[in-house]
């Protein structure tokens, strides 16, 4: 099944990774298209289409560019575990997703921005902070009602999305004494078979 | 009190968990056994072998392991495995500093410069606590203290079954704890315990007044 299934991914770009990092703990198979948006337009990477930015999924017909998208179509794969979208959950799931790709949207121009120009990487903007507010708030209260993942009772593409968040802010300065709560729930989900690491954001918390 | 810092409520730090925090900027790792008796260390945060950061590390027993090379640190810090070198002695001279902690009221209480001198004071506050939250405040401790009522020779404030402290991990930030003492006074729950923090964080970090949000838990 992976035969047909095409990932565009640039290795550096966080949304690629959270793709990813998604693909790999549900277990799916995809041919990887190694894009390196550093290059001219024209180099990019066969396939993609003028405009496209990484990560891009093109499978039976349907091409997706948003990360979120992407990772609600996997775990709608028939071969996915229902509990990456458990679906007595799915509108808090994808209401985390949702908050977590904007999230990510932010950041990326942020870093992306700080890339560009060999900049020092800014250090944590409010926008980020707010950010990581909500979610630690959210996992605090989480915890004292017994419960490890944001969305439901086991992890969903929610959590894999807003890990990707979380591993970034410490990318910008955000020390992990300062939400106790977002840390133990990473450190669970870092536990899960098929945990993958991003390039050049370190691997603890 | 002032050398004896509140680093974290007791929730977030459970058997076998690491977990660094910042007293003043000094990095610490909090460790808890993975053992029946389930001791609690505070150590500098710092491998004796290259300097790496040993909160990244995790738990074996009753050892901490550094996650680099796999040093093993047992009790007062001392090393007692080296896995490249497994049949050597190590030597005395290889540990990491201990500092003094302490359990009491639902949190860890650290002290960087020895054991003695936890207050006497201390001793009246409620033995059965249920740890509620940590809550990072982008204002510097004293400002945090006065909002809450706080003095710092204290090291807790009580109002009713709440008991509120607060340390700083580095200049101009604040993490304030929140515990909840079981007997006594009907209290708040945990959650309802957990927004009002959040508000209160909130209020403090612009500067609102917060005599409203304190006068809820009276
Ligand atoms: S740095 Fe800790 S074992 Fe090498």
């Amino acid at each position: 099944m992976s035969a047909d299934r095409v990932l565009y991914d640039w290795t550096p770009d966080v949304r690629s990774y959270a793709v990813r990092l998604g693909l790999s703990l549900m277990g799916v198979e995809c041919r990887m298209q190694a894009v390196d948006m550093d290059l001219p337009a024209p180099h990019h990477a066969d396939g993609l289409l003028a405009g496209e930015c990484p990560p891009v999924l093109e499978c039976a017909g349907v091409r997706l560019t948003r990360p979120g998208t992407i990772l609600h179509y996997i775990a709608r794969q028939p071969d996915v575990a229902r509990a990456w979208l458990d679906p007595a959950h799915e509108w808090a799931i994808l209401n985390w997703l949702d908050f977590g790709v904007s999230a990510l949207d932010t950041l990326a121009s942020a870093r992306g921005a700080a890339l560009a120009t060999a900049m020092p990487v800014p250090p944590a903007t409010g926008a980020l902070d707010a950010v990581l507010r909500r979610m630690e708030d959210h996992m605090a209260v989480r915890a004292m009602d017994g419960h490890d993942w944001f969305a439901a009772p086991a992890a969903s593409i929610a959590d894999v999305m807003l890990f990707v968040v979380f591993a970034l802010s410490a990318d910008v300065g955000v020390e992990r004494d300062t939400c106790p709560a977002l840390r133990r729930w990473a450190r669970g989900l870092r536990a899960l078979p098929g945990f993958a690491v991003m390039p050049g954001v370190p691997d603890y918390a | 009190m002032e050398r004896w810092h509140s680093v974290s409520v007791l929730s977030d730090i459970r058997p076998g968990e690491v977990a660094g925090v910042r007293i003043d900027g000094h990095e610490v790792v909090l460790w808890r056994e993975d053992t029946p008796a389930a001791s609690l260390h505070a150590w500098e945060d710092r491998c004796p072998h290259r300097g790496m950061r040993l909160s990244f590390g995790f738990v074996r027993g009753d050892a901490m392991g550094c996650l680099y090379h796999g040093w093993q640190f047992g009790a007062a810090g001392r090393c007692r495995l080296i896995p490249a070198h497994p049949q050597v002695r190590v030597p005395a001279s290889i540990h990491v500093r201990a500092y003094g902690v302490r359990e009491h009221a639902g949190l860890a209480w650290v002290n960087m410069e020895g054991t003695d001198g936890f207050p006497d004071h201390a001793t009246h506050w409620p033995d059965d606590v249920q740890p509620v939250r940590s809550v990072h405040v982008r204002r510097g401790a004293t400002q945090l203290r006065q909002a809450i009522g706080l003095e710092a020779v204290d090291g807790m404030a009580w109002r009713g079954s709440v008991g509120l402290a607060v340390h700083e991990p580095v200049a101009g930030q604040a993490m304030l704890h929140v515990v909840c003492a079981r007997s006594g006074e009907p209290a708040p729950t945990p959650v309802a315990l957990s927004h009002w923090a959040s508000r209160l964080r909130d209020a403090v970090e612009s500067g609102n007044p917060t005599a409203t949000i304190m006068g809820e838990l009276a």
